[in-house]
């Protein structure tokens, strides 16, 4: 099995690029990135579009320069390094599979200009192919393959120069949902046989929840925050990560901490309990609660509090219901209920008030970003 | 099915009436006209003008080496005048690729208002007479011209120099009325050209040599030969720039058939240097049609084998 380790492979330092657009507006893609990346680890770079991530992704295999900072590959500086000679391979968003070469020769196409001898090339492409599931269509072309399959030629292409790092950009978007899921896990199983870094750009939370080690959420050229998938799911550390990544309800409102207990007054609306270590009475802060915190029956353990809420529409999506809510004040809500059947089937209908209960540990406290 | 038969008949019936008038015309001012000049070139010259209605092998064979005798001699000039067109017609396939395709990379990566300023640019000579627009050149190269004048004056040459009237100044005139030919289908493929299978090409480790003839070079290969066969066969039958730029020193086949059919009066020889001229363009057709049908076979290949 793989071994992350706290050995740092590439870092990314200071990067700053910024560019005129056409109608004489600048565009920072990257407003000071500081970023180190682990070896072996699965490290995504997450952001909506326009956030700097495939700018970020661009400079480090050297198709684009930056104009401040620097990149180091352990140690080594790489801005004077032409894109060729880095080790560093791609998986391109489109594939940019060579259309006029078969899979033998797209995947064979780094070793043949490394000047590798002709026999070994044929081993290792054969290698590699049954590595990524494709042996027996290494004389089709291309526009020979589906998607998916197209994919796998693209990684085998990549991985078979063994990349200190591998760069993946936004290459699971083309495909359909599907077939996206499992490669997915096969992207995974992959990198545990091979040991390599990964650094893997999209826009899909999803993507980079089921897959990272470690999940950079970026915005505007800056890094929001690093960490695993579990840390940035339950405890973002602001508002646009937590609207970023699932479904989120947050709440604007000041903090009072009252002797032991603790509790967010909303803007014109109920108040919140939460446990508020860190943050002081008056704080300007925003609360989130995740759609699964909430349940309908009371009975759960420990202290926590309640929130009332009317039914406007419930969303059936197999294994769960989801409710969406407005609270007295108007704000609106989602909260999430495991669909059961018969005896403990939910009897909801729009219209209806619920109330929805959560734990006191539930609620988690971001510094307002106005403040 | 039988609504899909009706649909497919329906096309049918719209397709023969959209080909009919193309058909007339081309059959009525091309293949007819072809037909006279195949008949001709093997019917013996009229004493003044006009044809004799019997066979008449001697005209190819004052080419080639087998004639009538008495006044009509066999004459390698001829053969050597072919050559020589194949030779200049080649010289400026070679001169408007290394030209165009260079600037078609150049044009193809600018914002799209200068684009279309240089292409827009690159049709303009269309909207000027070509008699006028090689007279220009006339004016250029002659001793007192506009050439000499400017490398007088600089000083960079002390007597002027002789480009009217030479192969040069033919070649100058071919490749610059041929140019835009050239450059509009170069200009098409570098612009389909997927750049990220550039950055690919890198990515994997290939130095910018290797990048441009493993990847680049193929994958505008079908604009190339376009071009050099669009450029190859008006090159080769040209017979006007020749005679205002070449002078009686530099000739091409071109101006030897207008001799024939203007001067001389002998149809019959004209149309079968003619049909020698275009032997060889039909030959290079053929050779580039199946290298388009293999590399289309390719593609269909390809398509086939996608469920």
């Amino acid at each position: 099995m793989r071994q992350v380790s706290e050995q740092e492979v590439l870092r990314v330092d200071g990067a700053r690029k910024s560019f005129r657009t056409p109608e004489s507006g600048v565009v920072t893609p990257l407003d000071g990135i500081t970023l180190s990346i682990r070896n072996n680890e699965f490290l995504t770079l997450l952001g909506p579009s326009g956030c700097g991530k495939t700018t970020l992704l661009k400079t480090i295999a050297g198709f684009e320069e930056l104009d401040e900072g620097e990149i180091f590959l352990e140690g080594r500086a790489m801005s004077a390094v032409p894109a060729h000679r880095r080790p560093f391979n791609t998986v391109f968003q489109n594939y940019a599979l060579f259309p006029h070469m078969t899979v033998a020769g797209n995947v064979g196409y780094g070793l043949q200009v490394a000047g590798v001898k002709r026999a070994e090339e044929t081993a290792r492409v054969t290698d590699v192919l049954r590595l990524v599931g494709l042996s027996g269509l290494e004389r089709r072309k291309p526009a020979q393959l589906s998607g998916g399959q197209q994919q796998r030629v693209a990684l085998a292409r990549a991985l078979i120069n063994r990349p200190r790092v591998l760069l993946l950009d936004e290459s699971l978007s083309a495909l359909d949902r599907k077939l996206r899921q499992s490669m997915q896990i096969e992207l995974k199983n992959l990198q545990n046989t091979v040991g390599i870094t990964f650094i893997f750009v999209t826009h899909d939370q999803e993507e980079a929840l089921t897959m990272s080690d470690r999940i950079a959420v970026m915005d505007k050229g800056r890094i929001l925050q690093l960490g695993t998938p579990a840390e940035i799911y339950d405890t973002p550390k602001n508002r646009f990560v937590a609207g970023f990544i699932g479904t989120s309800n947050i709440f604007s409102g000041t903090l009072a901490k009252d002797g032991g207990t603790s509790r967010v007054d909303i803007e014109g609306g109920p108040a919140i309990a939460v446990t508020a270590d860190g943050f002081a009475s008056g704080d300007k802060v925003d609360v989130m609660l995740r759609p699964e915190h909430f349940a309908l029956a009371s009975g759960r353990t420990g202290a926590g509090g309640s929130l009332d809420a009317v039914i406007e529409n419930i969303v059936f999506v197999g294994t769960d219901l989801h409710l969406h809510g407005r609270l007295a004040n108007g704000l609106p809500v989602v909260a999430l209920e495991r669909h059961a059947r018969g005896a403990g089937a939910l009897s909801l209908a729009p219209g209806q008030t619920v109330t929805l209960h959560y734990q006191a540990t539930a609620p988690h406290l971001m510094k307002s970003q106005a403040a | 099915m039988a609504e899909r038969s009706t649909i497919s008949s329906q096309r049918r019936k719209a397709l023969f009436v959209l080909l009919t008038p193309i058909t007339l015309l081309l059959g009525a001012f091309f293949l007819i006209p072809l037909g006279i000049m195949v008949v001709y070139s093997f019917l013996e010259p009229g004493l003044y003008g006009g044809v004799v209605w019997s066979f008449y092998p001697y005209n190819y064979g004052r080419i080639f080496g087998w004639p009538l005798g008495g006044g009509e001699e066999f004459e390698p000039l001829y053969i050597q005048i072919i050559l020589n067109s194949l030779y200049y017609a080649a010289l400026t396939v070679i001169v408007t690729l290394v030209v165009c395709y260079p600037v078609a990379f150049w044009v193809s990566r600018m914002g799209p208002l200068a684009k279309n300023i240089v292409l827009f640019a690159i049709t303009l000579p269309f909207f000027a007479n070509l008699l006028v627009r090689i007279y220009a050149w006339l004016l250029l190269l002659r001793p007192t011209g506009a050439v000499n004048t400017a490398l007088l004056s600089l000083g960079i040459i002390d007597q002027p120099l002789n480009m009217i009237f030479t192969e040069f100044a033919v070649i100058v005139g071919l490749v610059y009325v041929l140019t835009p030919f050239m450059f509009l289908p170069i200009y098409a493929s570098v612009e389909r050209l997927d750049w990220s299978l550039v950055q690919a090409s890198q990515d994997l480790g290939a130095t910018p040599f290797q990048t441009f003839r493993r990847v680049i070079l193929p994958l505008t290969a079908p604009g190339i030969a376009g071009g050099c066969v669009i450029v190859f066969i008006p090159a080769l039958g040209n017979f006007i720039v020749p005679s205002f730029l070449g002078g009686s020193k530099v000739q091409m086949t071109g101006n030897v058939i207008e001799r024939q059919f203007l001067q001389a009066r002998n149809w019959p020889f004209g149309s079968t240097l003619a049909m020698i001229v275009m032997a060889s363009v039909l030959l290079l057709v053929l050779a580039y049609t199946l290298w388009m049908r293999r590399a289309a076979n390719n593609e269909r290949l390809a398509g086939a084998g996608h469920v």
